[in-house]
């Protein structure tokens, strides 16, 4: 009977033990996930309204597209960058042309320009100068993926991010004619910038 | 461990990518801000100006003897539409006939959205013309007027409809003797509908037409407006290629004042130009 007694609270202790490790476990496995949580949403950062502009060339003229829809992020805990605008929001200054450039990069279809990719050289986010910071990824555009590399500058100005980066495509790589209007031929490079003030995405 | 492996993911993932302005206005309801001579809802954006150039010759059922109405006297238009804002627009304009000038505005209060939640595009214009020809007329007596309400839907990328109930008034009006000592009265003011379409063929090719019946009393001896239009579209110009009942070029003018019947072969060709600039800084 003693024996008995002895198994029993030989038992109950195992049990209280492992109660008790399994509890430890799960609060240092939360522990460990809440500091992620803050390293990763500290390191994080978005906007939904960046600055986007492109720059085409006729003979004799100019003009530019522009739009403040950029949506972007930049994760500094695993240095990825991903960028996207909806095209139908780029603005020429003339809704005739605005319609010739939807025509032209067949937006129903194709609605989006977008960048997927990481930075390849390091960036402190503790310094707050200018920092130039060197890009690699995918711009797709009009259902065309191409792997670009590009220089991005990069500063942190309290809690923000700011970013700007231009590169130059070439339509022809995307499977964009070049449009006319009437017999005068818009350029095949066209000039992109983009530019943005990213928020921690804690906030 | 599935909790970190969430989190981790959730920060790897893309952002999910959304359309901007899924419930915005739906693209060019039509492609110019006029039918052929009625208005159509579509506006001028914002600081941009609309210069229009439009043309109606004679009576091209004639024949050749006039060159299908070419050598008969045109009616000429020119035409300045600004858009103050995506919703309103300003303009003037100065016509051959009367040496009429008429200052406008339009306004859009609803806009058909993409998504479907407002179905109608819906649009008051105003127009006051005054002729300053030379006519023992004292400036009073000069002006005339167009209220009209524009109601129009885009149903498709093919197709747009409108309808636009007007009203037009003249400040003075004429009684005349005909060749047939009959007594023909115009009337100071007239209630007319207009009904307009777009079929796009193409990008760039669209058909048009409008008819413009009159309701109630009427000037004697008028008929109503009636067109079609051939549309061409080349970057900031839009031309319009029509045949047309009124040598007219304004609502109020063509609604009270044409004598002429398209079914009965008598139209005239004409053309307008559309062409647009951007005022504002990019």
């Amino acid at each position: 009977m003693e024996q008995k007694i002895t198994r029993q609270q030989q038992n109950h202790s195992d049990i209280a033990t492992r109660f008790l490790n399994f509890g430890c476990r799960v609060v240092l496995l939360g522990a460990i996930s809440l500091l992620t949580v803050q390293v990763s949403t500290g390191q994080a950062f978005m906007t939904k309204n960046g600055h986007a502009e492109f720059k085409s060339r006729v003979p004799l003229h100019s003009f530019t597209g522009v739009s403040d829809d950029l949506v972007g992020a930049i994760n500094l805990a695993d240095s990825t960058i991903d960028f996207y605008i909806d095209l139908t929001t780029l603005k020429t200054g003339i809704g005739k042309r605005d319609k010739d450039m939807r025509i032209t990069l067949e937006t129903d279809e194709f609605p989006f320009a977008e960048f997927y990719g990481k930075m390849v050289t390091l960036f402190d986010p503790e310094s707050e100068q200018s920092q130039d910071v060197q890009v690699a990824g995918v711009f797709t555009l009009h259902g065309v993926s191409k792997d670009i590399s590009i220089t991005a500058t990069l500063e942190m100005r309290g809690d923000e991010l700011h970013v700007s980066a231009f590169w130059k495509l070439n339509l022809r790589d995307y499977n964009i004619k070049p449009p006319r209007l009437l017999i005068i031929k818009v350029d095949e490079v066209q000039e992109l910038s983009i530019s943005g003030r990213l928020t921690s995405v804690s906030n | 461990m599935v909790v970190l492996v969430c989190l981790s993911s959730s920060v790897d993932a893309q952002i999910p990518r959304e359309r901007a302005n899924p419930g915005g206005p739906v693209f060019e309801v039509f492609w110019a801000p006029n039918i052929i001579t009625t208005a159509s809802v579509a506006n001028v954006p914002k600081g941009n100006l609309n210069v229009t150039i439009m043309h109606v010759f004679g009576i091209a059922t004639d024949g050749i003897k006039d060159l299908f109405g070419l050598d008969d006297p045109a009616n000429i238009r020119i035409g300045f539409d600004y858009g103050v804002s995506d919703r309103v627009s300003i303009g003037f304009a100065r016509s051959r006939f009367d040496k009429l000038f008429d200052f406008r505005f339009k306004a859009n209060l609803l806009r058909q959205t993409r998504d479907g939640r407002i179905p109608l595009e819906v649009a008051i214009k105003g127009d006051m013309g005054i002729r300053t020809d030379e006519i023992e007329f004292d400036l009073k007596d000069r002006p005339n007027y167009l209220g009209a309400v524009l109601i129009g839907r885009k149903f498709s990328d093919v197709v747009s409809l409108q309808i636009v109930p007007m009203f037009s008034h003249f400040n003075t009006v004429f009684i005349e003797i005909g060749e047939n000592e009959e007594v023909i009265k115009e009337e100071n003011d007239h209630l007319a509908l207009g009904i307009g379409g777009r079929f796009v063929l193409s990008t760039r090719i669209a058909v048009l037409f409008e008819y413009i019946p009159v309701f109630g009393s009427r000037s004697d001896g008028t008929r109503d407006e009636m067109g079609i239009a051939l549309n061409l579209e080349t970057g900031g110009h839009v031309f319009q290629l029509f045949l047309k009942t009124s040598t007219w070029l304004t609502e109020q003018h063509a609604i009270s004042r044409n004598r002429d019947r398209f079914l009965a072969g008598d139209f005239r060709f004409g053309f307008t130009v559309n062409r647009v600039f951007s005022l504002a800084s990019n």
